[in-house]
């Protein structure tokens, strides 16, 4: 009897210390491959789904132009452009890209890649244009941003 | 006696609440960031237009219209979805001059997507989506792999990238993206 009792006296409870450091560990990896959402995206865009995805490896080459219905109503009903964090007009898009392109080192600066964020119900005519103002801009690569399908096969 | 005890009492401190403190940091940066993907369909866009036209031999190019409803006219057929397009897509590249209206080679076949202005972007996003489908099943098909697995091959890897090369070798990804009609 004696020899039992020592036993559940022995027991004691689940040590947490190793806890905190669960937890941090956890929390690098956010800091590290998370960004702080810096820009204000001025436009709703619910982007499509597609299958056939391919990802870029540098990100830095990377720029975004959002195109859809401003989240303030009082701008409107018509899908406008955003970069960064204010709204552009067509005739804008040549300028920003160059100032972008400046803004990289000199290496990559041929490798920019324009990335396309649009919503679905975007009208192909706004896009098309918008793709004729890269082109003039000399900005051939286009990425258009899409979200991952589960494939149902 | 009495001072021995009161080492006792102080003898490490409680580090039960770091495990909080780390949750609270935790769940901010949760919350305040955002994991960015850069993941889409990449297309390079021709350079200025030419202002000469140059001669095509029309069975090369397989012809994708969309108008402004979203309904699909392949190679002047109306087409009710998708389905299939991408087999046909495969048989006009891969033809070699068989087929009569299919293309000459793999080389010289065009896919031309042409769109009107009041297509929506997600058919377009849908319909270029399946021509890329398309062309990377031939890619994976040519070096034993599913598309999916073809275009997660790893570039940086040499062993990778040499697969990938062997893929894509002398079937140029085509994708012919014109301007839209007004009408």
């Amino acid at each position: 009897m004696s020899k039992f009792r020592k036993k559940t006296k022995g027991k004691q409870e689940i040590s947490t210390a190793a806890l905190p450091d669960i937890v941090f560990m956890m929390l690098f990896f956010f800091m590290v491959s998370a960004t702080i959402r810096t820009v204000d995206p001025k436009v709703q865009t619910q982007i499509p789904k597609a299958e056939e995805l391919t990802k870029v490896q540098r990100k830095t080459l990377v720029h975004e132009i959002r195109v859809g219905v401003p989240i303030q109503s009082e701008l409107g009903s018509q899908p406008k452009i955003a970069v960064d964090d204010h709204l552009i007009n067509l005739d804008q898009i040549p300028q920003w890209v160059s100032n972008k392109r400046d803004e990289m080192p000199e290496i990559y600066q041929d490798q920019m890649i324009i990335l396309l964020k649009a919503d679905a119900e975007v009208e192909m005519g706004l896009v098309a244009d918008i793709q004729e103002k890269l082109k003039a801009a000399n900005a051939r690569k286009i990425l258009y941003r899409t979200l991952d399908e589960i494939d149902p096969s | 006696m009495f001072r021995s005890k009161e080492r006792k009492e102080t003898d490490s401190v409680n580090a039960g609440s770091m495990a909080d403190i780390a949750f609270l940091l935790l769940i901010f940066f949760l919350v305040s960031t955002t994991i960015q993907t850069q993941k889409g369909l990449m297309l390079p866009l021709p350079a200025e237009q030419d202002p000469k036209t140059v001669p095509m031999n029309e069975r090369n190019i397989y012809k994708i219209r969309i108008n402004s409803n979203n309904e699909l006219l392949v190679e002047g057929e109306p087409r009710l979805n998708l389905v299939g397009l991408k087999e046909d897509i495969k048989t006009h590249v891969l033809n070699e001059g068989r087929l009569p209206n299919y293309s000459i080679n793999p080389k010289k076949a065009i896919i031309s997507l042409k769109t009107n202005r009041g297509t929506n972007y997600e058919t377009f996003i849908n319909v270029l989506d399946e021509i890329k489908g398309a062309y990377y099943q031939i890619y994976g098909e040519r070096v034993g792999l599913s598309a999916g697995e073809y275009r997660a091959l790893d570039k940086d890897d040499p062993l990778q990238y040499d697969l990938y090369l062997k893929g894509k070798e002398d079937i140029p990804m085509n994708i012919s993206i014109a301007e839209p009609d007004n009408i």
